[in-house]
């Protein structure tokens, strides 16, 4: 358990070192939101929605936040599987899959934070219908937070599983980029999943994807009451549970029969 | 002569980078087919607004799927025969490679467009192409002489402006060697945000996108020319004049690109 501890809390500080890319990062990321802010308000302009606008550009910029969260991978271990190197955390005396859960974990938590609670503030401070709204309610806002957590556990699951593929083939570039376009579509980057046609999302909201980043945001603005909160944990941690499941198999798998690169 | 010559060159290498990418079938079906799924999940994006709001402001959903074709075409066409400027270039800076080609009887940036090539975005401009087709059909759009025109000068225009905006980041790249992140906001922003006309968007933006980077006038002056609500009731003239600030723009950053080599160093040993 220190072993796993201890990599976490090298991979944050670690994280914490790329100050200048994360300025790029803001600003890139700052645009995009402002982007589709402003269409969704122009949307709102021709046909006004049940949902009020305040709450759709809250929901934007909760993604935006923490992108990062959903997009970061681990390019060391592509990069060791490509020459080879893998062989060494072979012979490490600790669970591969959850040393690289715990170093994931991490690059996740910081890039996210690092880049998201700047953003979230600048985004406060824009007017009304185009910024940020305060959560609903405190309890909304924690219980937000719970659900973030499960979120995450969600997310660095199916990161290991998109890095599994990557173990198989030399090439993972094809399996990957598939598997993070289905993450981007279903988990409310692309589109908010509550714009999503309202037959569509009795079952959308079941999936994975949705457990990542749109029901905490859902908690946070209150269309979740908090007393549903029971049951969205519950929800998203047997997702957690199932992916975690099928990453470890996975990898077994893929650890009995590694092909070592390199000469 | 000379430029028959160079035209020549670009079309071997195409050729030749074509049959490379063809060696691993399997990988490149793949990749292909996950730029399908992405380009497909953009346009499932357009089609679900269509869907809740039915219009914005004045242009109809047909007329929103134009747009979204017209971008989709001329980014990926760029980004299939243009890959060297819109993709490679700044790893060639980091890894030094850029020195062999300093080296050749041959312009440099004539060697960087023919490095590369993505044709796995073929699948991408096939959605385009559909979307624009489902969109002039939606909108009753009577196709006739100039309209083609118009339609064919602007794919080709806004491509010129994309590389321009690319060759930004080139230019930023000798300089800082890493990659400048930033100067994504306004390529692939430009291509998220101006996938729906220019006029929706607040002043900061229109004045951005018109006179920064201008997609409105390579794109959305002809498009709303061709679907036959003339963009700020501009005259017809406009429609073949504006796009034209695409190559404009491609000039000028290819003139600041060859003023940047210059005081390119290299990061060889």
């Amino acid at each position: 358990m220190r072993a796993y501890l201890s990599v976490f809390r090298m991979r944050l500080k670690m994280e914490l070192q790329y100050r200048g890319a994360m300025l790029g990062g803001i600003i890139c990321q700052m645009f995009f939101g402002i982007v589709l802010v402003a269409l969704y308000n122009a949307l709102y302009e021709s046909k006004a929605q049940v949902m009020p606008i305040e709450q759709v550009s809250t929901y934007v910029w909760l993604q935006q936040a923490f992108f990062r969260m959903m997009v970061a991978t681990d390019q060391d271990l592509y990069d060791k599987v490509k020459t080879g190197n893998i062989s060494y955390d072979l012979c490490r005396p600790v669970n591969m899959y959850w040393f690289y859960y715990t170093r994931i974990a991490a690059q996740k938590l910081m890039g996210s934070l690092m880049r998201g609670i700047p953003m979230l503030i600048v985004a406060f401070l824009l007017p009304k219908g185009w910024g940020l709204t305060l959560p609903h309610s405190i309890p909304g806002l924690l219980s937000g937070l719970a659900a973030l957590f499960f979120g995450l556990l969600c997310m660095c699951a199916l990161e290991n599983i998109t890095m599994a593929f990557s173990m198989r083939t030399l090439d993972p570039r094809g399996m990957a980029s598939l598997l993070s376009l289905l993450m981007v579509t279903f988990s409310g980057n692309l589109l908010p999943l509550t714009l999503f046609p309202d037959s569509w999302q009795k079952v959308i909201t079941l999936t994975p994807y949705a457990q990542l980043l749109d029901a905490p945001i859902r908690l946070y603005s209150g269309e979740y009451p908090v007393s549903d909160l029971p049951v969205i944990l519950l929800r998203q941690a047997v997702w957690a549970v199932i992916l975690i499941l099928l990453g470890i198999w996975f990898w077994k798998k893929n650890q009995k029969k590694m092909i070592i690169q390199g000469g | 002569m000379n430029i028959l010559n160079t035209f020549h060159l670009y079309v071997r290498s195409m050729g030749m980078l074509l049959k490379s990418h063809l060696q691993y079938p399997a990988s490149f079906i793949m990749q292909t087919l996950a730029q399908l799924v992405m380009e497909g999940g953009e346009m499932l994006a357009v089609i679900l607004v269509v869907d809740r709001f039915e219009t914005l402001m004045h242009w109809t959903g047909g007329n929103l799927f134009f747009f979204f074709g017209l971008m989709s075409v001329s980014f990926y066409i760029t980004e299939f025969f243009g890959r060297g400027v819109t993709g490679n270039f700044p790893s060639m800076v980091r890894t030094g490679q850029l020195d062999t080609l300093l080296l050749r009887p041959r312009a440099v940036l004539t060697q960087v467009l023919c490095s590369g090539t993505d044709p796995r975005r073929i699948t991408c401009i096939a959605v385009g192409v559909a979307a624009l087709i489902v969109g002039s059909n939606m909108s009753d759009v009577t196709w006739s002489v100039p309209k083609v025109l118009a339609l064919v000068e602007s794919i080709l225009m806004s491509g010129m402006l994309i590389l321009g905006l690319f060759l930004i980041e080139g230019i930023f790249c000798i300089h800082s060697v890493k990659s400048v992140e930033l100067v994504n906001a306004i390529t692939y922003g430009g291509r998220s945000a101006c996938q729906y006309p220019i006029d929706i968007y607040p002043r900061p933006l229109k004045i951005l996108f018109t006179v920064v980077a201008p997609f409105a006038l390579t794109m959305h002056v002809p498009a709303a020319y061709i679907l036959g609500k003339p963009l700020y009731g501009w005259p017809v003239w406009t429609v073949f004049v504006t796009p034209l600030s695409g190559a404009v723009v491609f000039t000028v950053m290819t003139l600041l690109f060859n003023r940047g080599i210059k005081f390119y160093r290299s990061t060889g040993s």
